[in-house]
């Protein structure tokens, strides 16, 4: 502002020095003028006041020589000496005739001839007063002269009496005499009498001019005033200058009297040539100062604009500084700067970094800021014109659009604000841009985040709903048929009933609570993996086992496929991969309808590493299916699909969820593809560590040699030829019975006995049971004859076994399933003293059981007491130490150690018990009993010493299966130990 | 095509006259053929002689007429052929030269009407020998510079005498505000050979010598001064503003109104295209010499003539010559030009009416007129085109020099 008003300062002093300047000049020039006219007028009049006096002395000089040669002429005695006296003085002074005057008015040249001057009134003059005269004539030849006349004593020359003489010249000679050079030859200069006729003229040797006043009156602008005074004068013999214009041209007119007659001297001369000299001079002066202030003008401009130029180079420079630096510094942000000049009509400005951000060149941007339309996802990304003209001077607007990058095709957001602002009095718009990308996807996330939240805790309310029914479901069971059993004691098939009832009540709300206590492992990131060798065969078998009634139950066909040869020896958590598939399998059970489908589908996917293997399970049913919108959240905890059909089915909605988060765990994936009402399919891959291979397969190649495979399925024969094949076993198929049977007689009469046979249950004509039995009626060697079946045998298995069957093997086959199966067949043939399957392995045994709930110990006391087996109550692990330590060696056959006891803990109490000098301290085999089954709680109680482990509450078939086996193993590590049990 | 129609027309026209004028059996008379242009046979004073001459001799004539512009190659034509008439009609200008004139026609100086022959007359029609080549029998007219002597007298001024007195003159009217000089530039072609006449009228050998080819107009400063002049003149404003523009037919209007003072024109022009109606009329009008700074006191030029020549072929020459005798005779010259305007060609010429103009300046005429040389004698001298090289000068698209070189070329491509 200041800047300005400096500028404008400055403009308005050169303006004032401009203006006084040239005021100053034209009153220089004025004043200038003034006096030239008036030095012009004087030089004039001093010019032709000289040409006047010389013409005059002229003519008095003539009128003298005249009265001299009349003299001299009177005094000659001869008349002829006068020509030639005549014609030496025309020689010398240049006239062109001489002439005799008579008082007759006639004239008469020296040679005597007649000749005819006019002269008018001027005769009377010459000779009635004397005078001497000049006049103009216009001689016959068309020529003008001049007569001068002087009065002479009368006198004869050849006879002629004469009483003047005369010489004339021609106007031209004069004319050159009169002639004034001093005017450039501009001027015009007459000899004119008062009347204005015109005696003689300069003008170039001629004269057209009769009347010059005529000529002045018809060709000038003289007023008549002027006109009227000018003749005064000429009459008044006075001089005289005027001025005026003929066709604008402006002329100074001198009038001088001659000084005889009535003629006077007038000179016309153009002003321009009066006054050349002197305005020769103002000019010369005029250029001079108009050169110095042109200098000085020129020189102030430079400075000026030298001064305009630095500043502005300076200014610009700041400016290319700025927006330098500004570029630069845009250039690291993410915001983009725009500066529009009149809507979107002009650009001023755009940060350069829209190209790196927006993917638009910066100057295709500045030619037309349209171009960012380019970058439009949505309608638009500018804010329309229409809203930019109603934003308020001084305000701003602020919206958000998604640009797409040119290149990249990135989406991000911007928030674009928008502010009005009068720069210079120019309206200005300033956009900045604004990358809100992260901050919105971090509110998105939040939002997301809230909702999850929302939806968990909605869940989880959902789920305490759920639980409350459901807990409160089987808990009221139990109350309920508690409370009838005690009243209806008395009624054996009541409390047979009523017992069978809260058991599985207590069963369910088991399940319940362990499902409960699972997720809350797996949420705290507690869960750990139980890793161990584990037989695959040996878990799709247990699987089978579990799983085949409930399908049964619904009639289900619940088929188990191998595809390949998948490895059978793993590493892994067992447990984990069975409660997953477990959980799969029961869910397809559970949510497909009577007659449904189950496939359960397992194969070896290709492995780059060599010590692992990467299997797939897919779990396939054409059940209910599962919704789309359900299936992303299937995984989700407490989720469960609400409709008519899952309804009616008991659930916590943590099933789905604890397998996937024990998948994660494993590292495997799981995914699903369902249609609602067609079916779903549950796909887990997971690698698993190779195990060593035992020698069970070795051992069985030097065993069996032969095997002879029967079943209706060829896919299965060549299948199981292929798997015993890499174990050196010669496999022979047939697809029926009756061959079967026919083939088995055969090799035995031609003495190549097969060493096992492999009987499918359900083939068309022969089934494995009539085949086994037709083979044993032709065959009296004992050949281990084995069932390979997909169906629950239980209900065959006396029929068979009577029939001559040995064992019975689930489908898919396996060959370390087939190895384990027959190995006790041969041990015990190798023994000959086959263990009876009826015998009870807990007859007779003394457990030390370690419980300090009283409720629970007397629940086990009895349940062993049911058994056939007792058992001592220590209420924690230091009595539990103690009643060892102090017992006989052989007096417990195992201890029940349960591991949250107070004094002392089951883990503590096993360490002791392990670190003591017990006789069997080492041998004897202690079971955790606790209510939590995880992993790592059986890692803590193996680690503590303990053989096995136990969940609560106590399931007596589990006690019956484990101490089976660890009493076996013990026999097996200490023979010499008799059990108290023995067999039945 | 259109020139041999009308050249068929003229014989068929000139064949129903012959048989028209056959004499006939019953008559001794004979037939004389006479051949010129259309237009000119049809002035009133030749078809006068004509009837004068049948009537009084009874002999016949036999008129062959050409249209104006087919006349020069059909006389030429017909002039080769053994029916070559026994006189010829044509002006004594450079396209008679080509009719071969010394040995066609016959010489008249012996004749003994050259007697009453004005000084102009003959001089225009007598050759470079000196021979007289035909009867002059034609009006004429004074061409010089006409001016407003109303005007001059009203403004104090009188006409020049010389070169510098016109240069004053044409001054002081300009500065009065009037156009001294009426320049027909647009059309008109005729001024510039006024200057020229007296550069080789007065000086044949120099006329001589540019018809071989010795010396061109560029070799005679008086040519280029002429040049120079009108440049000149033009340049201060003396032909006025639109002199480029002003035609033929502007002429009459800028005398007439007095906006233009002088033209350089000939005397019969007022009693032909000089409009009645204006401010000024003819008796304001007097007549001084042109002055284009050729010759110091300025020229006139003498009128075209046509005349009537014997040709040597002639069938019945004696009687050919008869009849210019017979056209010779007072009695009949007058006849025929009783009430015609023209400068007298005969000393006995007193029924035409000659203007006062030239009656005025009479003293001036017989001191300065010059008969028309410059278009008649020099050899491929076009008017119109000394007039186009003018104008390109004018509008400044050429120099004086180049005026004059272009005006020598186009003589030569001419010629």
């Amino acid at each position: 502002m200041k800047n300005w008003a400096g500028k404008l300062l400055l403009s308005c002093l050169m303006c004032a020095i401009g203006i006084a300047a040239v005021l100053t000049g034209i009153v220089y020039f004025n004043y200038m003028s003034e006096q030239i006219n008036q030095d012009s007028t004087v030089h004039l009049e001093e010019i032709y006041g000289q040409v006047n006096r010389s013409f005059g002395a002229f003519v008095e000089e003539n009128w003298g020589l005249l009265d001299s040669w009349g003299e001299n002429i009177s005094m000659m005695q001869e008349d002829d000496s006068v020509p030639a006296y005549i014609s030496e003085k025309k020689e010398t002074w240049g006239f062109s005739d001489f002439y005799f005057l008579s008082s007759e008015m006639d004239c008469m040249t020296p040679d005597g001839a007649q000749s005819s001057i006019v002269m008018d009134s001027d005769w009377d003059r010459l000779l009635t007063e004397r005078q001497p005269v000049m006049a103009g004539e216009r001689l016959p030849d068309g020529k003008d002269v001049t007569v001068f006349a002087v009065p002479v004593a009368h006198r004869e020359y050849q006879g002629f009496g004469y009483d003047a003489i005369a010489v004339s010249y021609t106007n031209a000679d004069l004319a050159a005499s009169l002639d004034v050079t001093a005017f450039s030859g501009k001027s015009r200069c007459f000899v004119i009498h008062e009347d204005g006729s015109v005696l003689l003229s300069t003008q170039n040797g001629g004269n057209v001019f009769d009347n010059y006043l005529t000529y002045l009156d018809a060709a000038s602008d003289l007023e008549e005033e002027q006109f009227s005074q000018m003749k005064r004068d000429w009459h008044e013999g006075t001089s005289g200058l005027i001025r005026c214009h003929f066709q604008s041209v402006s002329y100074c007119i001198l009038y001088q009297p001659l000084g005889y007659q009535d003629y006077i001297m007038l000179c016309i001369v153009p002003q321009s040539a009066v006054s050349a000299g002197f305005l020769s001079v103002q000019k010369t002066t005029a250029n001079v100062l108009l050169v110095v202030f042109l200098a000085v003008g020129i020189s102030a401009l430079a400075l000026f604009l030298i001064r305009s130029s630095s500043q502005s180079r300076r200014s610009r420079l700041e400016l290319q500084y700025r927006e330098r630096m500004f570029d630069v510094l845009s250039g690291s942000v993410d915001d983009i700067f725009i500066m529009l000049g009149d809507a979107y009509r002009s650009v001023d400005y755009v940060s350069p970094n829209i190209e790196r951000l927006l993917g638009i060149p910066v100057e295709e941007a500045r030619r037309d800021i349209r171009v960012m339309e380019k970058c439009a996802v949505g309608d638009n990304v500018l804010i329309p014109k229409e809203e930019l003209d109603a934003i308020p001077l001084h305000g701003s607007s602020v919206h958000e659009y998604e640009y797409m990058h040119q290149h990249t095709g990135e989406r991000r957001w911007y928030r674009m604000t928008v502010y009005h602002m009068q720069i210079q009095e120019m309206t200005k718009y300033i956009i900045v841009l604004s990358d809100r990308t992260q901050e919105r996807q971090m509110n998105q996330k939040l939002q997301e985040a809230l909702t999850a939240a929302r939806s968990a805790n909605e869940a989880k309310s959902n789920f305490l709903s759920n639980m409350s029914h459901d807990i409160r479901t089987p808990m009221n069971a139990i109350v309920g048929f508690s409370v009838l059993l005690e009243k209806d004691a008395d009624k054996p098939d009541k409390v047979r009933e009523y017992t069978r009832k809260i058991t599985a009540s207590s069963h369910h709300l088991l399940s319940l609570i362990n499902d409960v206590l699972d997720m809350s492992k797996i949420e705290s990131g507690k869960t750990s993996l139980n890793v161990e060798p584990f037989c695959l065969p040996e878990l799709l078998e247990e699987l089978h086992i579990i799983l085949l009634p409930q399908a049964k139950a619904k009639h289900q066909d619940l088929r188990i496929h191998v595809q390949g040869a998948p490895p059978e020896q793993l590493v892994g958590d067992k447990l984990r991969l069975n409660q997953i598939l477990l959980n799969l399998l029961s869910n397809a059970i559970k949510y497909t309808p009577e007659d449904g489908h189950i496939d359960f589908l397992i194969s070896e996917l290709s492995q780059k590493t060599p010590q692992y293997a990467r299997l797939r399970f897919v779990v396939k049913d054409d059940g209910i299916g599962i919704s789309e919108e359900f299936q992303k959240h299937i995984f989700s905890p407490f989720s469960r699909e609400i409709n008519s059909v899952t309804n009616k089915i008991q659930g916590t909605g943590l099933g789905m969820a604890i397998t996937k988060n024990l998948v994660d765990l494993m590292g495997g994936i799981i995914r699903v593809e369902s249609e609602p009402g067609k079916g779903s399919t549950f796909t887990v891959e997971m690698s698993f560590l190779l195990a060593e291979q035992d020698d069970t397969e070795q051992w069985f190649r030097q065993k069996i040699h032969r095997v002879l495979v029967a079943d209706d399925e060829k896919d299965i024969c060549t299948d199981i030829q292929r798997l015993l094949g890499e174990a050196g076993v010669e496999v022979v198929y047939e697809t029926d019975g009756a061959a079967a049977v026919e083939t088995a007689v055969h090799a035995h009469e031609t003495g190549a006995d097969f060493d096992v046979i492999l009987l499918d249950w359900k083939m068309p004509g022969l089934d494995g049971v009539q085949t086994a039995r037709s083979i044993r009626e032709q065959i009296k060697r004992h050949v281990p004859i084995l069932v390979l079946t997909s169906h629950d045998w239980s209900d065959i298995e006396d029929e068979a076994r009577r029939a001559g069957i040995n064992a019975f093997l689930s489908k898919p086959f396996f060959a370390s399933s087939f190895w384990l199966t027959l190995k006790p067949m041969f041990e015990a043939e190798e023994t000959a003293a086959p263990e009876s399957p009826e015998e009870n392995i807990m007859q007779g045994k003394l457990f030390l059981v370690a419980e300090d709930n009283e409720l629970n110990a007397e629940i086990l006391t009895e349940m062993l007491h049911i058994e056939g087996a007792e058992c001592e109550v220590a209420v924690n692990g230091q009595e539990a130490v103690e009643r060892f330590l102090h017992a006989e060696p052989g007096h417990f056959d195992m201890i029940l150690m349960d591991v949250q006891m107070p004094v002392m803990n089951g883990y503590d109490a096993t360490r002791q018990i392990r670190s003591s000098s017990h006789p069997e301290a080492r041998t004897i085999p202690i079971a955790a009993m606790t209510a939590n089954t995880f992993a790592e709680d059986v890692r803590n109680a193996i680690d503590a010493g303990m053989d096995g482990h136990l969940a609560k509450p106590i399931d007596m078939a589990a006690v019956r299966e484990l101490t089976a086996k660890l009493l076996r193993r013990q026999g097996a590590e200490t023979p010499a130990q008799d059990n108290k049990g023995g067999s039945p | 095509m259109k020139g041999k129609l009308i050249w068929l027309l003229s014989a068929v026209t000139a064949a129903s006259c012959l048989t028209a004028c056959v004499p006939s059996s019953e008559t001794n008379g004979i037939t004389l053929t006479l051949m010129g242009k259309k237009s000119d046979l049809n002035k009133s004073y030749m078809t006068s002689i004509f009837e004068q001459y049948e009537t009084e001799t009874g002999n016949k004539l036999n008129i062959i007429a050409y249209e104006d512009a087919e006349f020069e190659s059909a006389a030429m034509e017909q002039m080769e052929t053994k029916n070559a008439p026994d006189i010829l009609l044509h002006f004594h200008n450079a396209d008679l030269a080509q009719f071969d004139v010394e040995n066609r026609f016959v010489a008249l100086n012996d004749q003994s009407w050259t007697a009453d022959l004005t000084d102009s007359a003959r001089a225009y029609c007598t050759d470079k020998d000196g021979d007289l080549l035909g009867l002059p029998f034609w009006e004429s007219s004074v061409s010089g510079c006409y001016y407003n002597k109303t005007i001059l007298d009203d403004l104090g001024l009188r006409p020049a005498t010389a070169q510098a007195e016109f240069d004053v003159l044409c001054e002081a009217l300009s500065e009065t505000g009037y156009t001294p000089i009426c320049w027909p530039a647009n059309g008109c072609s005729w001024m510039m050979q006024f200057g020229l006449d007296p550069l080789f009228a007065d000086d044949p050998a120099r006329l001589e010598q540019l018809n071989s080819g010795a010396i061109n107009y560029a070799d005679i400063p008086e040519v280029t001064g002429m040049v120079q002049w009108v440049s000149d003149a033009a340049s201060k404003g003396w032909f006025g503003q639109n002199y480029l523009m002003t035609g033929w037919d502007d002429i009459s209007p800028a005398l007439a109104s007095g906006d233009a003072v002088m033209t350089f024109i000939w005397d019969t022009w007022f009693y032909t295209d000089f409009e009645k109606d204006g401010t000024y009329t003819i008796d304001d009008f007097a007549l001084m010499p042109v002055f284009l700074n050729t010759v110091d006191s300025g020229t006139y030029e003498g009128g075209n003539l046509n005349m009537m020549m014997v040709t040597k072929s002639s069938k019945h020459p004696k009687e050919a010559l008869d009849f210019l005798a017979f056209c010779a005779t007072p009695e009949h010259y007058n006849a025929a030009f009783a009430g015609v305007s023209t400068m007298s060609c005969f000393r006995g010429q007193t029924t035409n009416i000659q203007s006062k103009m030239v009656t005025d300046a009479s003293a001036s005429i017989a001191a300065n007129e010059r008969v028309s040389t410059a278009s008649s004698q020099i050899i491929g001298y076009s008017a119109e085109d000394v007039a186009e090289s003018f104008n390109e000068m004018f509008r400044g698209n050429i120099t004086v020099a180049e005026c004059v070189a272009e005006m020598d070329a186009k003589r030569h491509a001419a010629s």
